[in-house]
């Protein structure tokens, strides 16, 4: 009897039940951001869009424009700016029209003035 | 009319076709001849059939020389089957023959020597005596020498046909003592004293004259090791003499053992069958082994004869090996089984050959690798080479399939000798005829794929044409192939009348003609049915079609090019060639190979950036470099040695004369 | 897991304007996106349960097919949703397309649409694929929606093999869609996207 045999029956299943119950090992998984409007003006949504190397992020007047399916998820956003950007932990991006993936997010402060 | 006077008619058919072709002008002497040789082919088959259903003919005398004593012609139940292929052979050559040879002087030349060959073939068949026989088969192989012997001034053409006649004289050495044997034990040259004395020729050299006839023989059917004359003279001559080669000729050898073992020598002991058997067994292997190594197409195809050569053999080893046992069922089964495959073999071997001439007329070659596509360029001819490649590779609904079969189900009944050893000996045989099936199907895939699908690897094979090659004489055997499996019953009750006055065996239950199924010699053990097969395997195919094509949805079809990998351009260099396909092969067998590879390379730059690469890859040929060429340098030293006693010194001579006169005086006066 | 969403018919697609190699996916978008929308619910009704998949990589890094490979792995085992891979795009239902749709490979990608056989969906993974990563210029058409049109887009660099799985359930209609609602504006509690 192989012994790799042997070591698959002490462990036991290790098959994950998504999609029927969530799947722990999601949590550490690298997600796409998610922008706080209140911390946001056009500073620094023109900087946050000048340091995306994946071109996700596009500021059209007082909306950022943010193409979820271009993100890499490399977190460069978030350490431009920690109190705007924030970790969505969202995983299950699946779209059946690509216009879905692409959000609007108001920036509150230039709205605000 | 009698079975002779038919071979009478053929006779005359062919020797009148033979000066037609030599008197007559070029065109109309050509077409004459072959018209002429065509009535007389059909004649032939008549008396074949006929002699296969009525049981033998007279003996007919003719002749009486004093020194030879008269020839004796017979039209036996066992040669039948033989004559009748003779005479279908002889329909297809002629009808091939017309659009194939140009109207020349060589062509005529050819003619009248293929003819004669034919005359010279039905001589042995018929033959009733041992001079009939002997002068008759040694009239074959000369004829046949000129046949291969085309254009004499290439060097390959020479050296084939050379191979073909020094193999086939060493045969006829054998054959010679192993018919002075028997005669002289019997005190008879005729065939039909020699086996009514049978029974008081000594075991031993009852067994001796067996193998000596199974070598002498053996060299002219094909059996390995005796078989080198095959593929070096195969490819060499014309389309039609290698067809009548292979089709005919390696069958005389076939006869000459059914002969011995069936009519002139009583059942011989077990280790007799199981020795023809097991040198059938290897020849079939090694047979098929070697045509998958071959480019060649007429090569490949001689290889192919050698496998089934040694399937006959096995067939009536076999059925000796029963007879010793004493199962007469099987005994006159497995010879049955083996008649049925010597004429399935002839007709698509035949058709081969012939389908081989017109591929290497249409593209300049020969070599599979230089082919392919040709199915777009010569629809006919892949039609019925497809047909033959089926029968070939033993494929139902196909004969091929109905005689290996008959084989098989003989084979597998091996339990009934009742002795462990040669049970498994037979189980053995049964085995390797399994490889060989299987190896056969392989080597025809490649032998009907690489040249005929694809796309053409080359300008001569793109640009090849059906337009004036010859289709009806290969046609006409197609439909014989066809004929014969789905016909399978009628064979086969006019094989077991042959069988039964050979062997005394009735094989009755051979044949149900109510449900037309064949059951092998024992009812409890298997039975199926050739008909019914045939016509459900089109079935098979026909219902589903004809459903999905009145059923299916009126949705669109997209038509998109072949799945190639996504290969920008695909190119005819990219397909498998014909070496490439078998390679497995030679990995696999390569303790019979042994395969050589040289590789050169200008350097070693990993990358391979060093320029042209020199890859070659050598299968060893065994038997030539390790048996053939052994002997020929002991010959040759021997003659070298007895070299000085011709000095050219006319007194020299004149004292051997008087040393010799001195010798007989004394010998003499003893 | 339920298919309480119905399937939402894109609008004119979501195509790069200035994009120069744009090919027939665009002149057909609109109307392939709602037939395949339509061929969706076809192939979810007869394939849903056992669908063959075939990767095609128009140029990755090969992270994806990484992701891809551990699909198979025993932790994810797409085999117990019903999911195979065959190399042969004739036995294919389902085309998965990689990497950031390089130009020199523009006939070897059509092609192997091609060759699947109709009804088929085609999956766009990974964040080049998407149009990410790689502006379109004279090496890369970016998205691969300029090569044929796709169904399903599955961002991520790379996307995990649960996002792949999610992905394949959406294709098939067996999950719904979630990423149209969500909103990735951090503190709006009223949409439930986690801060």
């Amino acid at each position: 009897m192989p012994l790799w045999f042997l070591r698959g029956l002490r462990r036991g299943v290790v098959t994950t039940h998504y999609p029927a119950r969530p799947d722990p090992s999601a949590a550490g998984l690298p997600t796409p951001p998610a922008f706080s409007p209140l911390h946001l003006d056009r500073r620094i949504a023109d900087h946050l869009c000048g340091i995306c190397p994946s071109r996700a992020l596009r500021r059209e007047d007082d909306m950022l424009i943010f193409d979820v399916g271009c993100c890499t998820a490399c977190g460069r956003c978030r350490d431009a700016a920690p109190e705007a950007v924030t970790v969505s932990g969202e995983f299950e991006l699946a779209a059946t029209g690509r216009a879905s993936l692409v959000k609007h997010i108001p920036l509150f402060r230039e709205a605000q003035a | 009319m009698s079975a002779l006077t038919w071979c009478y008619v053929a006779a005359a058919g062919w020797a009148l076709a033979a000066a037609l072709a030599l008197l007559g002008g070029r065109l109309a002497g050509l077409r004459a001849c072959c018209l002429v040789s065509a009535l007389a082919g059909a004649a032939a088959v008549a008396g074949g059939v006929s002699s296969l259903l009525w049981g033998n003919s007279r003996i007919a005398s003719l002749g009486g020389a004093v020194v030879v004593g008269t020839a004796q012609l017979q039209a036996t139940s066992l040669a039948g089957v033989f004559i009748a292929l003779l005479g279908l052979i002889a329909v297809a050559l002629a009808l091939y023959a017309p659009r194939y040879h140009r109207a020349s002087p060589g062509s005529a030349l050819y003619l009248a020597v293929c003819n004669l060959a034919m005359l010279a073939a039905l001589a042995v068949f018929t033959a009733g005596n041992v001079v009939t026989f002997l002068v008759a088969w040694e009239s074959v192989a000369l004829l046949c020498y000129l046949l291969i012997l085309r254009h004499p001034r290439r060097t390959e053409v020479a050296s084939g046909a050379f191979w073909f006649l020094a193999l086939s004289e060493t045969g006829f050495v054998f054959i010679v003592a192993a018919f002075v044997i028997l005669a002289t034990k019997a005190h008879s040259m005729q065939f039909a004293v020699i086996a009514a004395h049978a029974h008081l020729v000594t075991p031993g050299w009852r067994d001796a004259a067996f193998l000596l006839a199974l070598t002498g023989f053996g060299f002219k059917a094909g059996l390995v090791p005796l078989h080198v004359w095959l593929p070096e003279a195969h490819p060499v001559a014309p389309a039609d003499g290698s067809a009548f080669l292979s089709g005919l000729v390696v069958k005389l050898g076939a006869y000459g053992i059914v002969l011995f073992a069936f009519r002139l020598l009583p059942p011989a002991p077990a280790w007799v069958g199981v020795l023809t058997m097991a040198a059938g067994a290897v020849t079939a292997a090694l047979g098929i082994l070697y045509a998958l190594n071959e480019r060649d197409l007429k090569r490949f195809l001689a290889f192919s004869t050698i496998e089934n050569t040694g399937i006959i053999v096995v067939s009536f080893g076999a059925a000796m090996v029963f007879g010793a046992y004493g199962q007469r069922e099987l005994w006159a089964f497995l010879l049955l089984a083996g008649l049925y495959h010597v004429a399935n073999h002839g007709t698509y071997k035949t058709l081969l050959f012939l389908e081989a001439g017109v591929v290497e007329r249409t593209t300049g070659t020969r070599d599979m690798d230089r082919l392919g596509g040709l199915i777009h360029r010569l629809p006919r001819s892949t039609v019925i080479t497809l047909a033959g490649t089926l029968g070939i590779a033993a494929l139902p609904p196909l004969n091929g399939f109905v005689s290996e079969w008959l084989i098989f189900q003989g084979l597998f009944q091996g339990f009934r000798t009742g002795s462990h050893l040669v049970g498994i000996l037979i189980v053995l045989a049964a085995a390797t005829l399994g490889l060989t099936g299987g190896l056969a199907i392989y080597a025809f895939v490649r032998g009907f794929g690489i040249p005929f699908l694809g796309m053409p690897r080359t300008r001569q094979a793109a640009s090849a044409t059906e337009h004036g090659q010859p289709v009806a004489g290969p046609g006409l055997l197609a439909a014989a192939c066809v004929a014969l499996a789905v016909g399978a019953p009628l064979v086969l009750l006019a094989l077991s009348r042959a069988v039964r006055t050979v062997t005394g065996v009735p094989l009755r239950p051979v044949l149900l003609p109510g449900n037309l199924t064949v059951i092998p010699a024992h009812t409890a053990f298997s039975a199926f049915s050739p008909t019914y097969l045939a016509v459900f395997l089109v079935a098979v195919m026909v219902v589903p079609l004809l459903i999905y094509l009145a059923g299916r949805p009126r949705a669109d079809s997209v038509t998109v090019p072949v799945w190639d990998g996504g290969m920008v351009a695909f190119k005819p260099r990219m397909q498998y060639s014909a070496m490439t396909f078998s390679a497995p092969t030679r990995v696999t067998f390569d303790a019979v190979y042994r395969p050589r590879v040289s590789l050169r390379r200008a350097s070693d730059d990993p990358a391979g950036r060093s320029g042209p690469v020199h890859y070659e890859t050598e299968v060893t040929p065994l038997f030539q470099r390790y048996l053939y060429r052994p002997v020929i340098r002991a010959v040759e030293w021997v003659a070298d040695a007895v070299q000085p006693l011709q000095s050219g010194d006319v007194n020299l001579y004149l004292f051997y004369v008087f040393v010799v006169i001195l010798l007989a005086y004394l010998l003499g006066a003893l | 897991m339920t298919s309480d969403r119905s399937p939402q018919p894109s609008a004119a697609g979501q195509q790069r304007a200035e994009d120069p190699g744009i090919s027939m996916a665009a002149a057909g978008g609109d109307q392939e996106r709602m037939v395949a929308g339509r061929l969706r619910d076809t192939i979810a009704s007869q394939f849903g349960r056992s669908l063959h998949i075939r990767t095609l990589d128009t140029g990755s890094c090969a992270v994806c097919e990484q992701e891809i490979r551990l699909l198979a792995a025993p932790h994810y085992d797409l085999h117990r949703l019903g999911f195979f891979f065959t190399p042969a795009p004739r036995h294919a239902d389902l085309l998965m397309v990689t990497g950031p749709a390089i130009r020199a490979f523009d006939v070897a990608a059509r092609k192997a649409y091609d060759a699947i056989p109709g009804p088929k969906i085609v999956i766009a993974t990974g964040a080049c694929a998407l149009g990410g990563v790689y502006p379109a210029d004279a090496f890369t058409h970016s998205a691969v929606d300029a090569i044929f049109p796709v169904d399903v887009w599955v961002p991520g660099c790379p996307p995990s093999p649960l996002a792949l799985l999610q992905g394949l359930l959406v294709a098939v209609n067996r999950l719904a869609e979630k990423s149209a609602a969500m909103s990735f504006i951090a503190d709006d509690p009223a949409e439930g996207v986690p801060g």
